[in-house]
């Protein structure tokens, strides 16, 4: 049992999904992570060096074939005109290896590098601190476009040189992080929702309203993640408000809940919820899709399910952008061009389990992956408009106020 | 008489004097500029920001305002867990260190190198690893499950309470203090506990009298070097105290990466020194009242 609960977790810290949106990473668990990886002869390593060699998940043969087919919709020109390197800044393991290569073989890519970060503030900071015309290509979160805008951090994109763009699904166009569809292209994107042992909790857990109620039920067996926006959001969303609420006697609504929540919980954990379920030490949890499939396809804890709440969650959604001053703009052009090819596209999907933004590359999804609610949220709640993205809201006193309140009080 | 002191000799010393004083001016130079740099100037950085504004799209944006530290003062928790951590964590090193140096100083013989490498083995793996470990031993499946079983609770937990986070600072930091203890004791001479007997002093009396004043240096020292990391620790309280024991390390990562605050981060990292600062010198000025013979100082 320890076994298992050790293995879930150094799982956890190697998987993608972790370090695509993991907390504490940004404290050094990425570096832990990488050890982990140096030491076990086949982990994914995040080297580009090793991306041949361990492409994990899809058979080359499959990348090769849908490579060849791309050719035709590549930027007029073809393969000459790239400047033969690419210079990624992205999430950890956030791009498929095999598409890597293609892309490489495609353009007469030689030189194809990978950095990381961690958190959305890091690479901001990273930029803000002067690395700047170091990267070609990054993929932050939607809610970042504005800041990186407004310090010129990253560049316009010659959309004439990117006609796959043409794919992306209208919900992802001239949106509030980038209403003129200037400065993004969007990667992929993925909801905040409840996961639930329902061997223990029996009661339906529909929606943010029910889930609230139900915590002093099972207080002291629930699970949140540490991240202020996935967490005061569900609370306006549970009380009917928007999660963008800007009035101040709705977030103060949303605070009386969210401290009348905060005695019941376990645990603030960004990091290992997905374990502290297993274990059924938490038994609810207001938790990210990563770990949860994994959860769902093995026997011993397969009653979880992730359910995405009937009052509406909030999504986020990744973005592609050119960096300002990037060294190979041609290649950044041709790679965002290549990524949103429906059939790369597709691959991109399988791999990272997130959904994608391209309504073309749907068709080329497994059933398996189109119907898991971790990965695509259902037509009738897409199409309830009840979702929403989160807004920058980092720089307001009144949330980072209640959020403050909120953590200090959790278990007491 | 004037004639007695020629200025010749004179010149002969200071030049070499002048020498000595450039040579420790340069030895001293690598030292000072990492301290300047490293030190003095982040802080002072810090403390600018302190009085700042949150830049429109996140970091720092110039003013000035007081807004910061009212803010610290409106939600004192963190500093009183932090301090409360650190307080006990320290007394529990103490008691658990003491009698440990001791043994390893004069009872240990000949396995005492041995007991040395065994206390510093830890530290050849990652931090973070060996924190994660407790994460299994304390747990449910682990002691705690244990001692539920044995009280009749089931639910009984470790994790996610203070003692958790108790047990995660004491297991990192005790060989912090078990060193310089170890070191003053080592050091002592054993006649004097000797003549203490002889002269028909009890165990206790040898010990408070004798032991105890001789390994105090080591005491002051290893509490002030264990205590002053848990005052900043973030990590044990993040990972064993599963977020339930909110610190000033919680709330300076709340203000740095998700407020994006730094004026606010700022003004929480003055508070934090300004708290450790006056904790420090109290505990000196305490151990000084009344004793202008030893002045106790930090090492």
């Amino acid at each position: 049992m320890t076994d298992r609960d050790l293995d879930r977790i150094i799982a956890r810290m190697n998987a993608p999904r972790v370090t695509r949106r993991g907390f504490l990473a940004a404290s050094g668990l990425t570096g832990f992570a990488a050890f982990l990886a140096a030491c076990s002869s086949n982990g994914a390593s995040t080297a580009p060096s090793t991306a041949a060699s361990t492409a994990p998940t899809t058979a080359p043969s499959t990348a090769a074939s849908t490579a060849a087919s791309v050719a035709p919709s590549g930027p007029p020109g073809g393969t000459g005109t790239t400047e033969g390197k690419l210079f990624m800044y992205n999430w950890a393991d956030y791009i498929d290896l095999g598409n890597i290569e293609s892309f490489k073989a495609q353009y007469g890519v030689t030189e194809f590098t990978y950095d990381t970060f961690a958190s959305n503030d890091e690479m901001i900071s990273t930029l803000q601190g002067g690395k700047v015309g170091i990267w070609d290509v990054s993929a932050p979160t939607a809610d970042l476009v504005p800041a990186l805008v407004k310090g010129k951090f990253i560049q316009k994109i010659d959309w004439a040189k990117v006609p796959n763009a043409k794919y992306i699904g209208p919900n992802f166009k001239k949106q509030w992080w980038d209403p003129t569809d200037e400065y993004q292209l969007a990667k992929d994107w993925g909801t905040t929702g409840i996961g639930v042992r329902t061997k223990v909790v029996k009661e339906p857990v529909d929606s943010w309203k029910a889930f609230f109620e139900l915590a002093p039920k099972y207080s002291g067996r629930i699970v949140v993640v540490n991240s202020q926006g996935d967490v005061l959001g569900p609370g306006l969303k549970a009380l009917g408000y928007s999660l963008n609420s800007t009035d101040t006697t709705q977030l103060e609504e949303m605070r009386q809940l969210m401290l009348k929540f905060a005695p019941h919980v376990l645990a603030l954990n960004s990091d290992t919820y997905d374990a502290q379920l297993a274990s059924e030490e938490a038994v609810l949890g207001l938790v990210w899709t990563g770990g949860i499939n994994d959860l769902i396809k093995e026997p011993e804890t397969a009653d979880t399910r992730y359910i995405i709440p009937t009052d509406g969650t909030l999504y986020w959604v990744d973005t592609f952008v050119i960096l300002a001053d990037a060294p190979h703009p041609e290649a950044a052009h041709a790679f965002l061009n290549f990524i949103h090819d429906p059939q790369i596209q597709a691959i991109e999907t399988e791999t990272n389990q997130y959904a994608t933004p391209n309504d073309e590359a749907k068709k080329y999804v497994s059933a398996a992956t189109l119907n898991d609610p971790t990965v695509f949220v259902p037509e009738a709640i897409l199409n309830s408009g009840t979702l929403e993205t989160s807004k920058d809201w980092s720089g307001d006193e009144q949330r980072a106020d209640i959020w403050a309140e909120f953590s200090s009080k959790i278990g007491k | 008489m004037a004639t007695v002191t020629t200025p010749a000799p004179k010149r002969a010393s200071s030049a070499p004097r002048f020498r000595s004083g450039l040579l420790t001016g340069m030895l001293i130079l690598p030292a000072g500029l990492w301290y300047l740099v490293l030190l003095v100037a982040p802080i002072a950085i810090v403390i600018v920001f302190s009085f700042g504004q949150r830049g429109a799209t996140g970091g720092y944006g110039g003013g000035f305002s007081l807004d910061n530290y009212a803010t610290v003062l409106r939600r004192p928790e963190p500093i009183l867990t932090s301090l409360y951590l650190a307080l006990v964590g320290t007394l529990m090193c103490l008691l658990i260190g003491l009698p440990l140096a001791y043994y390893i100083a004069t009872r240990a013989g000949r396995r005492k190198s041995l007991f040395l490498i065994l206390l510093v083995i830890p530290f050849w793996t990652s931090f973070l690893i060996r924190t994660y470990a407790w994460l299994m031993i304390l747990g449910q499946t682990g002691v705690a499950g244990f001692i539920g079983d044995l009280i009749g609770a089931p639910g009984f937990r470790i994790l996610g309470t203070e003692w958790g986070v108790l047990i995660g600072l004491v297991y990192g930091y005790l060989p912090l203090m078990v060193f310089p203890i170890y070191v003053t004791l080592e050091r002592m001479d054993r006649t004097l506990v000797e003549a203490s007997k002889d002269l028909g002093a009890g165990r206790w009396a040898t010990f408070r009298q004798i032991t105890l004043p001789v390994a105090m240096p080591g005491l002051i020292s290893g509490s002030i070097l264990v205590f002053i990391p848990m005052m900043g620790e973030y990590v044990i309280p993040q990972i064993l105290g599963y977020g339930q024991v909110f610190t000033m390390g919680n709330a300076l990562v709340l203000r740095f990466l998700e407020s994006r605050n730094w004026p606010s981060g700022s003004a929480q990292a003055v508070a934090l020194i300004l708290v450790m600062l006056v904790s420090v010198t109290g505990y000196l000025w305490y151990l000084n009242r009344g004793r202008r013979d030893r002045d106790v100082s930090i090492l």
